[in-house]
């Protein structure tokens, strides 16, 4: 039976779009995807992403137990910090990507893929034997929703937001009179905040925000835009860009993967000699050469042989060219600035080899 | 008479309109391109082509989707929208006056049209 979060009416109300997506009834659009992309990079946008999980881990052992399941090294992961983690399988291969936060001494948040719940439970809980460790679903008990944007800071503090944080950081902090989760974290390229709140209080906290937000120019955005925003900041989506057969080092990911982590950890040999060896296939962003668009699954060419394949590909409302990210074989007379091709309804399709992101991103606050 | 009156629409979601001198219009109806949201990409055949019904002869992507369009009677191409190949978004505002496709001559037997539908009767197919 397909779920619907605690906001599901709002959105019929709002006159969305509804789409079935990773077993949740969600909003795609409201009214142009085009349009609410350009909202969140020029205003701010609300998003309700309540379909994530949320996984609370605890006991004297959460330690041990994190660091044995992702490359990342967490003993470095400070109070109320966050960092973004892989959770890959024996051979490197990825069954989630997740966002990790501190939120106290042996105490954590795991944030993960609305898809990908059932899978990341059953591994951690195989994971976990003989260590003192709590793994606490908590999913269905809290709605998140994502104020994203340049104006979302400003947003947020005329609501009554009271912490100063920087970007992956996260904080209990009220807004509007109510207590919740507040982190300096999104999906979109963008400055922005994700509001972690009990469900009872989440329809409270969506009127707020869209009332409080007029005068910034918010509105509410759908899951189209969140997948075009993502793809112009290259950020990958699980399903499209990584999978079980796709390791950390493959996706471009290496900037996330210290080479120093004494622990031990799933699917380290490999990683480890990737990183030391080089991988066979590697991702890139293309950018089209002519108005056709690449879309997931697509193969990409290069001097007349197959060379790889696309893993998510669409528009560009920014840049108003169309973009990709693709596969393609380790190869530097492919991967560096080269231009190939795109086998788009049996027709190949000029692309140029790009720089990712696509876009320069504006989600690094310090302060 | 409104448009609306004088087309016939398939289940795949186009539109046939008789002109005066006996060619017809093909467009998509509007409740197809609503459906499909922002229309950023167009594809059509060349002219003189020559298609059979329910064979596809173009190509609409939105954001979100590439969706292809069949003919709804067997016709040749003579005349295509190049105007909306530049402006794909036009078909947003406007399925008929500005956001038609192509223009054919009919090649098929008029009972080719017995499977489509008036305007209103596809509207209430669709609730």
């Amino acid at each position: 039976m397909t779920k619907e979060t605690y906001l599901h009416d709002k959105h019929v109300e709002l006159g969305a779009r509804m789409v079935d997506f990773a077993g949740w009834h969600m909003p795609v659009q409201y009214t142009s995807i085009i349009d609410e992309h350009k909202t969140v990079r020029e205003n701010v946008g609300l998003f309700d992403v309540s379909h994530m999980g949320e996984v609370f881990v605890s006991g004297k052992e959460s330690l041990d137990f994190l660091q044995k399941i992702v490359p990342q090294d967490i003993s470095k992961l400070t109070y109320e910090k966050a960092v973004y983690c892989q959770l890959p399988n024996k051979k490197g291969g990825l069954i989630d990507d997740l966002i990790i936060y501190k939120l106290g001494i042996n105490y954590y948040l795991v944030i993960c893929n609305a898809a990908r719940i059932d899978e990341d439970l059953n591994w951690m809980v195989r994971n976990k034997k003989g260590l003192d460790v709590k793994i606490d679903n908590q999913s269905h008990n809290y709605s998140l929703l994502a104020v994203q944007g340049p104006k979302a800071d400003a947003l947020l503090r005329k609501m009554g937001l009271d912490t100063q944080q920087e970007s992956f950081t996260i904080k209990p902090a009220q807004i509007c009179g109510r207590k919740m989760l507040v982190s300096r974290t999104g999906y979109t390229g963008e400055d922005g905040y994700e509001l972690l709140v009990e469900n009872e209080f989440s329809e409270e906290l969506w009127d707020k925000v869209l009332e409080y937000g007029k005068e910034f120019g918010i509105k509410p955005i759908g899951l189209g835009a969140r997948d075009t925003l993502r793809l112009e900041a290259a950020l990958h989506l699980y399903g499209n860009d990584l999978d079980e057969n796709t390791t950390p080092i493959e996706a471009g990911l290496s900037w996330s993967v210290p080479k120093d982590k004494k622990e031990d950890y799933n699917g380290k040999e490999v990683i480890m000699n990737q990183i030391a060896n080089g991988t066979d296939k590697k991702l890139i962003g293309l950018k089209m050469l002519d108005k056709s668009i690449a879309r997931h699954e697509y193969e990409v060419y290069k001097a007349g042989e197959k060379v790889g394949v696309i893993t998510s590909g669409g528009v560009s409302p920014v840049l108003n060219t169309n973009i990709a990210l693709a596969y393609v074989k380790n190869d530097k007379n492919i991967c560096n600035g080269s231009v190939v091709q795109v086998m788009i309804r049996e027709k190949l399709h000029d692309a140029e080899v790009v720089k990712r992101p696509f876009i320069d991103k504006r989600n690094k606050i310090k302060i | 008479m409104s448009i609306t009156e004088k087309i016939l629409c398939s289940k795949s979601h186009e539109y046939l309109l008789k002109n005066d001198d006996d060619t017809y219009t093909i467009g998509l109806t509007d409740y197809a391109v609503e459906q499909l949201g922002d229309i950023v990409f167009l594809e059509l055949p060349e002219v003189g082509v020559d298609f059979k019904k329910n064979e596809t002869f173009a190509t609409v992507e939105s954001v979100k989707a590439a969706s292809e369009i069949y003919m709804p009677v067997s016709g040749k191409i003579i005349e295509i929208n190049e105007a909306l190949v530049d402006a794909p978004e036009t078909l947003n505002e406007d399925v008929y006056e500005n956001g038609w496709l192509v223009k054919i001559e009919a090649t098929g037997d008029a009972s080719e049209q017995n499977d489509l539908l008036e305007y209103e009767d596809y509207k209430e197919e669709l609730e």
